[in-house]
């Protein structure tokens, strides 16, 4: 079957002209020096990736990941039991609430993420709701903390995490399922032993687009946390922006995409060692 | 499910048309690329603009000076007419990236007062001429805030705790906290800096949030209930909010502008010129400020403008307000050491 | 083949999608805020709906972004599922493709569009909407393969011998049993890529020329005067326009279907 290789190399050309040769350049950026208005100096020099290793942007490196696996696993607790019930929804229902899930992203992200401020703020809707209905009576203080700034991350990356699921869901092999109920096991059990070692790749899939994503998102900390939690994208914004300094910016972004690279890559050994264990099972 | 092929291939066949029509909907009139912030004019003067030279504007807008910056340095964009800030415009000059004006083509020029020309960041307004300009100052909502607010320290009050809205912006906080100390506020004294930044710390538990863009709808909704903010908006929040009232501190602050200029490689310099000359002729310059807002530098223009934009006292500042600002100037190396100490500030941590 | 749900389920199915759509509803309400910024109601107006189509600055943007994302997402799905389909018989997979295919994933927005405008400035390529269009895809093309990739991970290919052992031909094998059993992926990596085009911002900005601003870079150049609540007006209409549109198409479908045995097919 090697006959159908030949057809990745539209996209890998595609790749190499749109990606690979810009990437070249902000590789080749992150080792030069810059002068004090910001231009480029051409000299090789490593003070740029030295420069990450100090505690404070260590230490704001730290609070990214943090944050990053906190929303992907609470990304994957809300959407799985949503991806199931849209799996086993009918053929027409189900691609209409994937579009339905889908269709509020379409609109303006900026948009979205004020409306979360509308929503949340001390004069609120939330708020005043809850003080109409007497359960406080003073109003929480929801925005501007790390809390908003995770339920907006939780928000925006839900689709990310429901479509990879979904697809992963909708191709089970339910003869699989039946045999089992058929032996007696509860629907629990299946699920355990079947359904979710099935629906492993979308989860892992699903994963790495939240994890990778929040990380690289720079917004909602700054409209829902009120700009007073830095993550590494926020650096990376001001590095190439008000700091005027691309060789700093252009090594942290590197430094990000090589850690990312290399943790997807832990996933796909890890997923791959499964599948590899299951196909013998099923052989 | 035959029904389904149909709708996909409505939908592509959709998009080719509409890739189709947008691409063959250039006119062949001459046009200008204006790049400014979205609603930085009034719309009807650009139409009368386009219908006085029979040309066409395209109105291209970006969201602050960095992003223009970044977008400038790295080439290939060809606009006619960009918008930056004073900072900006000393910065742009550095790196060779405007074209200078020809003044004999805006006769208009001279109608702007004598305070908004020749600035410190472009002294013979060589590349620049001024759109508008302002000043920081502190809002405050007299239902919350009692007793006068005359000082930058009064933000240091511990009843303020999580009430104080601070700008977003690297330059204006520390800035702020130079001036606070009595230094200027584009010191490159590392000292001084840090003497300021330790003061800014201080403040951070009592602030609500940092914001540039929407400090308006969080003073406004009485979210916060005093902050740092540019004179302009301090017009427009106390419009909508009766409560607030505005002061430039004792101690003095930050004066800026926006400019119009004309970027290197421009293709209709003389169409830009027009525009520029256009947009400071009296009566189109009241037009356009009564409409969105900001104050007019334009001397001649006054006659046209309306009572209530003459009395507005934070659109038009006094004398004595504006002889307690100072310009921010290019800090050149000591850049570095403000992006450390901001980081700091935003991340809490050292 | 279906079975039964568990109404804890359908309960939790029908709270995120309120969830989903608490923001949406503020965007609504406040789209008929007789305020020209949105902190507090002022009163009711239809107002918004009616300068919305006088705004020529705003049609235009939605145009641009409307093109582009059908566009990219026409050009993605079909390069990100070729290349899904053609690494599927590799045995080893090659790491520098892998790497090629998931990089635009990791890589920060601002480095891609800031490297993608350094790449067209120096080869003198005009800034317009094919530049937008090129970039969208590039990143688009990765999210298309992920999700189509672990779709096809979990696909035996005993149906696809079967029908070349009967003599299939191969473009048969992929109309009538590869790509249908592929298509929901595929699905799901369309509206991924559009859900991303439509929405993008940073990358778009960098590439963007002078007469193709998007939705997106528009709305962020009003961010300083205020958004108008125009936007908010555009953004229901959009709502609306893409719900009733899926509510025809189902319609449709259910119209064709009747009598008729649902097929297993996706056209």
């Amino acid at each position: 079957m090697k006959k159908t290789k030949w057809l990745i190399s539209p996209v890998v050309l595609w790749l190499s002209l749109f990606l690979i040769l810009p990437m070249a350049i902000v590789v080749v950026i992150s080792f030069l020096g810059r002068d004090e208005f910001g231009n480029l100096v051409i000299q090789f020099s490593l003070d740029n990736y030295a420069r990450f290793f100090d505690s404070l942007y260590l230490g704001i490196y730290w609070d990214t990941i943090a944050l990053s696996v906190l929303t992907t696993l609470i990304c994957v607790l809300i959407s799985y039991p949503l991806a199931y019930y849209i799996a086993n929804a009918g053929p027409t229902r189900q691609k209409i609430w994937l579009l339905f899930i889908t269709v509020p992203f379409w609109i303006n992200f900026l948009i979205r993420t004020y409306a979360w401020v509308l929503l949340l703020r001390s004069q609120g809707v939330v708020n005043s709701f809850l003080m109409d209905i007497g359960i406080i009576d003073e109003p929480l203080k929801m925005l501007y903390t790390k809390g908003a700034v995770l339920l907006g991350m939780v928000y925006t990356f839900i689709p990310y995490m429901v479509l990879p699921i979904y697809v992963s869901l909708e191709q089970m092999d339910r003869k699989l399922l039946e045999a089992a109920s058929d032996l007696g096991a509860s629907r629990w059990r299946a699920f355990w032993h079947i359904t979710l070692p099935q629906t492993k790749s979308g989860m892992m899939t699903g994963s790495v687009l939240v994890f990778v994503s929040t990380a690289g998102m720079y917004v909602v900390t700054d409209i829902l946390g009120g700009s007073k939690s830095t993550m590494l994208s926020n650096i990376i914004q001001t590095q190439f922006l008000g700091a005027r300094d691309w060789p700093f910016g252009a090594a942290l972004s590197v430094i990000f995409a090589i850690t990312s690279l290399v943790l997807i890559y832990l996933f796909n050994m890890a997923l791959r060692s499964r599948h590899e264990r299951s196909k013998e099972g099923r052989a | 499910m035959k029904k389904m092929k149909w709708f996909a291939s409505t939908v592509l066949a959709g998009a080719m048309i509409a890739t189709l029509v947008v691409t063959a909907g250039c006119s062949q009139k001459e046009t200008l690329n204006l790049y400014s912030w979205a609603d930085n004019f009034d719309p009807d003067v650009i139409k009368d603009f386009e219908k006085k030279y029979d040309v066409t504007v395209n109105y291209a807008v970006f969201a602050n000076n960095e992003d223009l910056l970044a977008k400038l340095k790295a080439g290939g964009s060809k606009y006619d007419v960009i918008q930056p800030s004073d900072y900006m415009v000393a910065t742009m000059i550095q790196q060779d990236l405007l074209e200078p004006l020809n003044k004999d083509n805006i006769p208009n020029w001279n109608n702007i007062s004598s305070h908004f020309k020749n600035l410190p960041y472009d002294k013979d307004n060589k590349y620049s001429i001024v759109y508008t300009s302002g000043v920081t100052g502190i809002a405050y909502n007299k239902k919350y805030v009692k007793g006068e607010i005359t000082s930058w320290s009064d933000l240091w009050k511990p009843e303020f705790k999580d009430k104080v809205l601070l700008l977003d912006d690297m330059r204006e906080v520390i800035g702020m906290g130079l001036k606070k100390n009595g230094f200027s506020n584009s010191s490159t004294n590392e000292n001084e800096i840090k003497k300021s930044v330790d003061d800014i710390k201080q403040l951070l538990p009592s602030v609500l949030a940092f914001d540039t863009d929407n400090i308006k709808q969080k003073l406004i909704a009485e979210e916060g209930w005093i902050g740092t903010v540019w004179s302009g908006d301090a017009a427009y929040i106390a419009a909508q909010n009766p409560d607030i009232a505005y002061v430039i501190p004792k101690e003095g602050s930050t004066i800026f502008s926006d400019n119009y200029a004309i970027p290197k490689g421009a293709k209709n310099k003389d169409l830009a010129e027009k525009f520029i000359n256009f947009m400071l002729d009296p009566e189109v310059s009241a037009k356009n400020y009564e409409s969105i807002g900001y104050s007019d530098p334009n001397e001649k223009a006054k006659p046209f403008h309306s009572p209530e934009y003459q009395a507005n006292k934070m659109i038009n500042l006094s004398n004595d307000e504006f002889a307690r600002t100072e310009w921010l100037m290019d800090v050149g190396k000591t850049l570095q050491v403000y992006d450390r100490y901001w980081t700091e500030i935003k991340s809490g941590r050292e | 083949m279906k079975q039964k749900t568990n109404p804890l389920l359908s309960i939790h199915a029908y709270l995120v999608m309120a969830f989903i759509y608490l923001p949406v509803l503020m965007i609504l309400i406040f789209s008929f805020n007789n305020s020209r910024i949105n902190s507090t109601w002022e009163g009711f107006t239809f107002k918004w709906y009616g300068s919305l189509f006088q705004n020529r600055n705003v049609m235009d943007a939605l145009m641009n972004s409307l093109t582009i994302a059908f566009t990219s997402t026409v050009i993605a799905t079909v390069l990100g599922t070729v290349a899904a389909l053609a690494l599927r018989n590799a045995v080893r997979k090659s790491k520098t493709v892998l790497g090629m295919l998931y990089l635009p994933i990791v890589v920060p927005d601002i480095i891609m569009g800031l490297s993608l405008l350094l790449l067209f400035s120096q080869f003198h390529f005009p800034l317009g909407k094919w530049t937008i269009i090129i970039a969208h895809v590039t990143f688009s093309i990765s999210y298309v393969y992920v999700i189509v990739a672990s779709r096809i991970s979990g696909m035996g290919k005993q149906l696809e011998e079967a029908a070349q052992d009967l003599g299939a031909s191969p473009w048969q094998t992929f109309r009538y049993i590869t790509l249908p059993a592929i298509w929901p992926g595929v699905l799901a990596g369309a509206i991924m890529a559009f859900t991303l085009s439509i929405d993008d911002f940073m990358i778009s900005f960098f590439v963007a020329g002078p007469d193709s601003t998007t939705l997106p870079i528009y709305i962020y150049g009003l961010v300083k005067r205020g958004i108008s609540p125009e936007i908010n007006a555009l953004c229901t209409i959009m709502i609306i326009v893409s719900v009733g549109l899926i509510l025809i198409a189902q319609w449709l479908q259910n119209k064709g279907n009747r009598g008729k045995k649902a097929s297993t097919l996706p056209f």
